[in-house]
């Protein structure tokens, strides 16, 4: 049985039981990269080239850990993933920048991917990437509905209030049953829910008795409905979904307070923090935080932003009351 | 007399006071940290015992700063704060209308923004340090001027210089260069200041909502020159508070008041006796996961106080008292 590897970074956190249900559908082993650690960061940063964002670095050193472990890695070119929007330009050189690391790598499987051409282009780019493992078009094609309807599933418990990695099968990440308050935490779910890269923010978060909400627990539509009195439409997919959560959050009254998490030198999100920064404001007073990290990891400095931040939270609810 | 301890130990200054029941101040010590956080803290509580009457009982104490959850084992802490929050609730306690807060520590800075008497907004430097007080302490060596003298350089500024002031290693290019084709050493301090305080507010004020009155507090605080920096650059009276070099520790130990209030069990401080107790501190890297955390572990006389460092559980101490539990 041929194995792919799945490194556990970028779109991973996104598309995984997709790809999962596909390969296997095909008759192949999935191999994901283990948690990321200190060794697969130190890895992806010794290797990365210094413009490289932290999600990129992580995302090299879960390649490299895939190293003479698998026959194959999966490395798409995602470059649309609706219509009229694209995914981060990072995203676009992926399958070049992996095949560029190291010559023992194992084979790049890096089909593009780009809805902007329809449909066709899209199935055409399935088909190619399946016959890697089968000749059967049909096979191909259910293995393809399969994945799409598992995607559905884990779309789904996202939307009912499941953390991307409960969603995933991690069972201790439970959100909180009985809150105290509710925490926005907005930005890419690798950053987010890659525990090592966040310094386990939402399990700090729940720790003193905050509910976390994701965008990922936002309707499609809601997202779409509230980012449509921006006087000009946003380019990036992922960047919507940020900016449009923030935007329902507010309007809605949903959250006691919001956490922007960035990882430093990342071009979109430099560009939408300041965006929802001044028209955040005009919604709503409910604090808005941003909380930059980068592969130096100060522990310190977030620990004590966030202290300040939920404090700020609880003196002010206290002064209400 | 009833006596609340505050303790801020930061990187550059470690600052203890105790203040009494109507919230004045009684006593205060601002001593240089030096690296030895657990000495400065010790010897801090000695030189402050001298300085009280000896009818002061401590009924409270609390932590703050970069140090604060190893000063909370140290002094035996009530309450465990960041310093947003404590310096924050020393401002309003001292302006009790202050509506903006501009803290500048030793490796740190802070904006803070208040309405009506509670934190709305805030923001600490992200990803570089300059223009805190490291650096001006830095660059007056190297002029050979006191520390203490080179704010009112600053004043005597008739033109400044213009000094690049978005990294402090182009800074003191920048001020050399000056220095070699012939400005005058007040304009050139006067300019260093004016460049720190315009890389602070692009770097912390952006977009937020800068009202009077204006307290500006922190180590950095006693530089007049960036005093009247911040003046010009603000268009607003900049308040400085009397004892703005420790109001990290005056919020410390309001909070430590306002943590034991209606509190049956006595306080959690040590005394001041625990100036002479010895602590042993050690670190090892864990080899239970490649993450490889470095545990930091304190004791006394064998036994752990307190363990921290770990990115999981595995590490921490059962039965240390709440308020030092370790980071969140």
């Amino acid at each position: 049985m041929p194995k792919i590897g799945v490194p556990r970074a970028l779109l991973y956190y996104k598309y995984f039981p997709l790809w999962k249900t596909f390969f296997e559908g095909l008759g192949a082993e999935v191999v994901v990269s283990p948690p990321t650690n200190k060794r697969i960061l130190n890895l992806g940063t010794e290797t990365a080239e210094s413009e490289a964002c932290l999600p990129v670095k992580v995302f090299y050193g879960h390649a490299l850990a895939l190293k003479g472990e698998v026959d194959a890695l999966f490395v798409p070119r995602v470059v649309s993933v609706e219509g009229k929007a694209y995914t981060c330009p990072k995203f676009l050189g992926l399958p070049d920048m992996i095949k560029a690391l190291d010559d023992d790598l194992p084979p790049v499987l890096g089909t593009t991917f780009n809805l902007r051409q329809g449909w066709r282009r899209f199935f055409a780019s399935i088909y190619e990437l399946g016959s890697h493992l089968t000749r059967n078009p049909l096979k191909i094609l259910r293995a393809f509905y399969n994945g799409a309807r598992e995607l559905k599933i884990f779309d789904q418990k996202l939307r009912e209030g499941s953390l991307v990695p409960e969603a995933l099968g991690e069972t201790d990440f439970k959100n909180l049953a009985n809150p105290t308050l509710t925490i926005g935490v907005v930005g890419h779910p690798y950053n987010i829910f890659d525990s090592y890269v966040s310094m386990n923010l939402v399990k700090r978060l729940h720790r003193r008795g905050a509910k976390v909400l994701t965008p990922e627990m936002v309707p499609p539509e809601a997202i779409e409905e509230s980012i449509s009195s921006l006087p000009k439409s946003l380019f990036w997919t992922y960047e919507k979904d940020v900016v449009g959560a923030i935007f329902y959050w507010l309007e809605n009254n949903m959250v006691n307070g919001i956490i922007y998490m960035i990882s430093f030198a990342c071009g979109p999100d430099s560009l939408i923090q300041v965006l929802v920064e001044q028209e955040a404001r005009k919604i709503s007073p409910v604090p808005l935080m941003p909380l930059v990290i980068d592969e130096h990891s100060g522990e310190a400095g977030l620990v004590t932003r966030l202290e300040a931040f939920l404090d700020m939270i609880d003196r002010k609810r206290a002064r209400v009351h | 007399m009833e006596g609340y301890l505050g303790v801020d130990v930061g990187s550059v200054s470690t600052n203890l006071v105790i203040m009494d029941e109507k919230d004045d101040l009684l006593a205060y010590v601002y001593r240089r940290t030096m690296g030895q956080p657990i000495v400065a803290v010790q010897e801090g509580l000695k030189e402050l015992e001298e300085k009280l009457p000896a009818s002061v009982e401590v009924r409270g104490a609390g932590t703050t700063g970069s140090a604060r959850y190893l000063s909370g084992v140290i002094a035996g802490a009530d309450i465990v704060k960041n310093e947003i929050t404590a310096h924050a609730v020393a401002a309003s306690h001292v302006v009790p209308d202050a509506q903006t807060v501009l803290e500048i520590g030793g490796q740190d800075s802070k904006l803070i923004i208040i309405r009506e008497g509670v934190v709305v907004d805030f923001a600490m430097n992200t990803v570089c340090a300059a223009g805190t007080g490291s650096f001006l302490d830095h660059q007056a060596a190297r002029l050979g001027i006191p520390i203490e003298e080179f704010g009112s350089y600053a004043l005597k500024s008739k033109s400044a210089a213009q000094i690049a002031g978005r990294c402090t290693v182009f800074a003191e290019s920048d001020m050399i260069h000056k220095q070699q084709i012939g400005y005058r050493l007040e304009d050139i301090i006067y300019g260093l200041c004016q460049a720190l305080v315009r890389n602070y507010l692009n770097n912390l004020a952006k977009g937020k909502e800068i009202l009077s009155p204006v307290v500006f507090q922190g180590g950095v605080a006693a530089n007049l020159g960036i005093r009247r920096a911040f003046g010009e650059a603000l268009e607003s009276e900049i308040v400085v508070p009397e004892y703005y070099h420790v109001m990290g520790a005056i919020g410390a130990a309001l909070l430590a008041k306002e943590a034991v209030e209606g509190r049956t069990a006595p306080s959690n401080f040590k005394g001041f006796s625990a100036a002479e107790i010895k602590y042993e501190t050690s670190s090892f890297h864990c080899k239970g996961c490649s993450n490889n955390c470095e545990i930091v572990k304190i004791e006394v006389g064998g036994r752990v106080l307190a363990r921290w460092g770990g990115r999981c559980g595995k590490w921490e101490v059962e039965q240390v008292e709440e308020a030092v539990a370790g980071p969140i």
